[in-house]
């Protein structure tokens, strides 16, 4: 293995850390860095997010879902309106795309596409763990991945004792655990006693009922535990809705909809954040993109290639990283959907190298059964 | 026998059961017969189900979204008034009513256990609008009649049920060399055969390969729903000889001639006698009843019934209530928060679920949040039963149901939900100590717990009282 500069410092910090005697100032100096999944199930088009400029073909196919008032990235390729926030940190090289990209998955169905984006596999429901949660347990990073949802998402499963936060209705008085918590005696009953320690030791804001349908909400807990130094390392967030087979229209489409909500969790956390964001990495993941061509509803159908919006102080620079395969029709996967020419899996593989400090030819085997999936983090993320 | 063995293979006593003298044999004769479903409500059928899930989709797919091309807003309502007509939002609530009925009053709990077990091990998981219309009826008319047959009749039936075939893609799987497939250029769709291997019969311990997928995959081509335009996918289940992969195929070693439908019962019959599918299913089995992680020594009577009874599913069930039995005493079982529910239901007599004359749905408006209330509960801890994320279909080992979450789900229900459940007459403290004294051996230190508490009967106070109990250790788990 090469001696990088990367591991060279992994291999210096691990040496002081064990050696007992890493100055406490240094070690605040060393900045945590968060790595940020937003799902979007459903199929993301990313046709409709980061269109191409001009492509006469696309307008031609896709009459009545002609997006106004794009915003600019640069000569090829615009932005969603309502994708205001990318635009914002695009000025300021902390939003960038790759496009024509997505999972290596053709089959079009929702669930084995989702399965597989959170296994990062080949094969729907082989792997019952994700490739986040693998990533972490290969990074012995324990303890650390917070999710915003209700049950643990497969996504982050592999790895023990993370915390989730999706707070019910109302509010839970924990002083009924005080009340109870010395009767969790003998082996059997550990697993539960050190999660209600979890619950004990969390801190006042997510003891909190919170309306668990306000994203807002939650997003905003979620920026208040990344910032700390010592709290969760990784956040997954959730959304669905971008199943648009009907009216999935321009700019105020229901398409555009869905796009509000992720510009909404990414606002919050770039402003909640605050020199955190400098440290951070937030990336999208979806099972499959869109047709290209509109349907008789004026949607799309379930399609192949999609693209990655990404966010934070990590990146390396504004750009849209792509391969692009063109959309003329020989051009198109199966006559009919944008090509992958980019494994995405590959995004995030470089991705977790670069927020765990590790390796990523050893993440590739770990995480992703040494399947060929090249280091971009040298194209994509500031190393 | 400590009282515990009621929640182990039931749902514990209410107030108006007692322990048996024989609680061995109490369990074991609930499982000769099944039992009728109680729900005086509404029970509609599979077909007709069906037919409502066939509405909605023609409705959406081929009327409004065509309707409404440019109007998303209007799209949305009509859609709205759509769910409402075809019952899209009220079937789901419908079922959890019947089930939950079911295990709150049965007077076969242990037979009802088994069923959710069943249910569960042939999971519908959630996809396209199965919850709202087709998992329940699967579980009462496909799961159900079975559980008195034996395991390869309950296999036989499962994977020729529109609800599996639909829930698995089987429709859309073609024999490559078959007449549809060659005219069409379409080829299989491994999903089916896939679990039918991994989940439902011989697990991956019997080392099959890619290769045997598929050629289980070519013998179930043709099990497809009929379509037609009116109901699209919704159409029963037949064997479509020209979606069918012709040819010998081989599995796990075994040869399966040419035979067109006949192919698959055939290999269902060798996968469900097979040893080390004997061997998968008898470890779950006792995984949900003894333990999580259930010995070889645990697990051999059971196999030995199966293999004594020819697979027959009441013989199968009683060697697994009497390993529960004999193991009740010094094994600990974690308890999922739907049966954890079901159990605070039956012994705390919990106004769940909602009276039939107050389920009764028009289609004319929304179903009221009374109506919803059930299915909201099972949702909000975390457990909604016909939507499991995956076909493997809900956890049921401790460590996937433990999450800080998770665990405060239960803490609010116990402490804020519950308490407007709790009857009328029952908001003194002398019937919780009742409740408890005919459950617990420990009741005295249960009750001490809680004794503070024990001149209030406002909903604050009921919540400081049911949110301690409902949690101890010994309430989670047995």
């Amino acid at each position: 293995m090469n001696c990088t500069r990367r591991n060279f410092l992994i291999g210096g910090s691990t040496t002081l850390f064990l050696s007992g005697y890493f100055p406490k100032i240094s070690f605040a100096s060393m900045q945590k860095k968060n790595l940020i999944i937003i799902s979007l199930r459903g199929g993301m088009d990313g046709l409709t997010a980061v269109p191409v400029i001009g492509d006469k073909r696309l307008k031609k196919l896709r009459k009545k879902l002609i997006l106004e008032d794009v915003l600019n990235l640069n000569s090829d390729f615009g932005l969603h309106p309502k994708l205001e926030i990318f635009h914002k940190l695009w000025q300021k090289n902390q939003a960038g795309f790759v496009h024509a990209t997505n999972i290596p998955y053709t089959g079009r169905s929702h669930f084995d596409g989702q399965n597989l984006m959170e296994t990062g596999a080949h094969i729907p429901y082989k792997e019952k763990t994700g490739w986040l949660g693998r990533g972490l347990l290969a990074s012995n990073i324990i303890g650390k991945g917070l999710a915003i949802s209700l049950p643990m998402p497969l996504l982050l499963r592999g790895v023990p004792q993370n915390n989730n936060f999706f707070p019910s209705p109302d509010f839970v008085e924990t002083k009924l655990i005080d009340q109870i918590y010395n009767e969790f005696k003998g082996e059997h009953n550990e697993l539960i006693k050190s999660t209600l320690d979890t619950i004990r030791q969390r801190p006042l804001s997510m003891q909190i009922a919170t309306d668990s349908d306000d994203r807002k909400k939650l997003a905003l807990e979620a920026a208040k535990q990344l910032k700390d130094q010592s709290g969760p390392r990784v956040a997954v967030f959730d959304l669905d809705g971008f199943d648009t087979h009907a009216a999935q229209g321009g700019v105020d489409g229901a398409h555009a909809d869905e796009l509000e909500e992720v510009n909404k969790i990414v606002t919050i956390l770039h402003e909640n954040l605050g020199q955190a964001f400098d440290n951070t990495l937030i990336l999208t993941l979806t099972e499959f993109g869109r047709t290209i061509k509109q349907n008789g509803g004026y949607g799309t159908e379930h399609g192949y290639g999609s693209a990655i919006l990404m966010a934070g102080g990590l990146l390396k620079k504004s750009q849209v990283y792509t391969d692009w395969p063109g959309l003329k029709k020989k051009e198109l996967f199966e006559g009919r959907d944008l090509n992958s020419t980019i494994d995405s899996r590959a995004v995030y593989n470089s991705a977790m190298s670069i927020c765990f400090n590790q390796d990523p030819e050893f993440l590739r085997k770990k995480v992703f059964w040494g399947d060929e999936l090249p280091d971009l983090s040298q194209e994509l993320f500031k190393i | 026998m400590s009282l515990n063995f009621y929640r182990r293979v039931a749902f514990g006593l209410s107030l108006n059961e007692k322990p048996d003298k024989d609680p061995l044999n109490w369990a074991i004769n609930q499982l000769d017969n099944i039992p009728d479903l109680l729900w005086p409500g509404t029970i509609p059928t599979e077909k007709d189900l069906r037919k409502k899930y066939g509405e909605w989709v023609y409705g959406d797919r081929e009327v409004l979204r065509k309707k409404f091309k440019n109007d998303k807003h209007a799209y949305r309502k009509a859609k709205d008034e759509l769910r409402i007509k075809t019952g899209e939002r009220y079937f789901e609530l419908n079922e959890h009513a019947i089930r939950h009925f079911q295990t709150k009053y049965s007077k076969q709990p242990v037979f009802e256990r088994f069923w959710l077990f069943w249910g569960n091990h042939f999971a519908i998981s959630e996809k396209d609008f199965l919850a709202e219309f087709s998992t329940g009826p699967y579980q009462r008319e496909i799961i159900r009649p079975n559980m008195v047959k034996t395991f390869e009749e309950m296999v036989q039936s499962v994977t020729t049920s529109w609800c599996m075939i639909h829930h698995l893609d089987n429709s859309e799987s073609f024999g490559p060399n078959s007449k549809k497939g060659m005219e069409w250029g379409e080829t299989i769709n491994e999903n089916h055969a896939r679990e039918l291997l991994e989940l439902h019969t011989v697990s991956p311990n019997a080392g099959y390969t890619q290769e045997d997928v598929i050629q289980l995959a070519y013998i179930m081509t043709g099990w497809a729903h009929k379509w037609d335009r009116r109901n699209l996918e919704t159409g029963d289940i037949w064997f479509d000889q020209e979606m069918h992969q012709k040819g010998d195929k081989i599995v796990l070693g075994v040869k399966y001639k040419n035979d067109a439908k006949r192919e698959l019962a055939k290999v269902i019959h060798d996968l469900a006698t097979h040893p080390i599918c004997i061997k998968f299913v008898s470890t779950k089995l006792c995984r949900h009843f003894i333990t999580d992680e259930p010995t070889d020594e645990m697990i051999k009577p059971v196999i030995e019934a199966w293999n004594k009874s020819d697979g027959n599913l009441i013989e199968i069930h009683k060697a697994v209530i009497t390993q529960a039995y004999k193991y009740n005493e010094n094994t600990h079982k974690f308890h999922p928060p739907e049966i954890w529910l079901m159990q605070l239901s039956r012994m705390f007599d919990l106004n769940i679920p909602l009276s039939f004359e107050k389920m009764n749905y028009t289609f004319k408006s929304k179903p009221n949040n009374r109506q919803r209330q059930l299915s909201w509960i099972l949702r909000e801890i975390g457990h909604s039963p016909y939507r499991a994320k995956q076909p493997n279909g809900w956890s049921d080992l401790e460590v996937d149901w433990v999450s800080p979450e998770l665990l405060l789900r239960r803490f609010w229900f116990a402490s804020v939900e519950l308490p407007m459940l709790v009857k009328s007459g029952n908001r003194s403290h002398g019937f919780i100590l009742a409740c408890l004294k005919n459950n617990f051996e420990d009741h005295k230190n249960m009750a001490s717990l809680i004794d503070n508490f024990r001149f209030g009967t406002s909903d604050y106070d009921l919540g400081q009282k049911y949110g301690v109990i409902c949690n101890l250790p010994g309430v989670l788990k047995i």
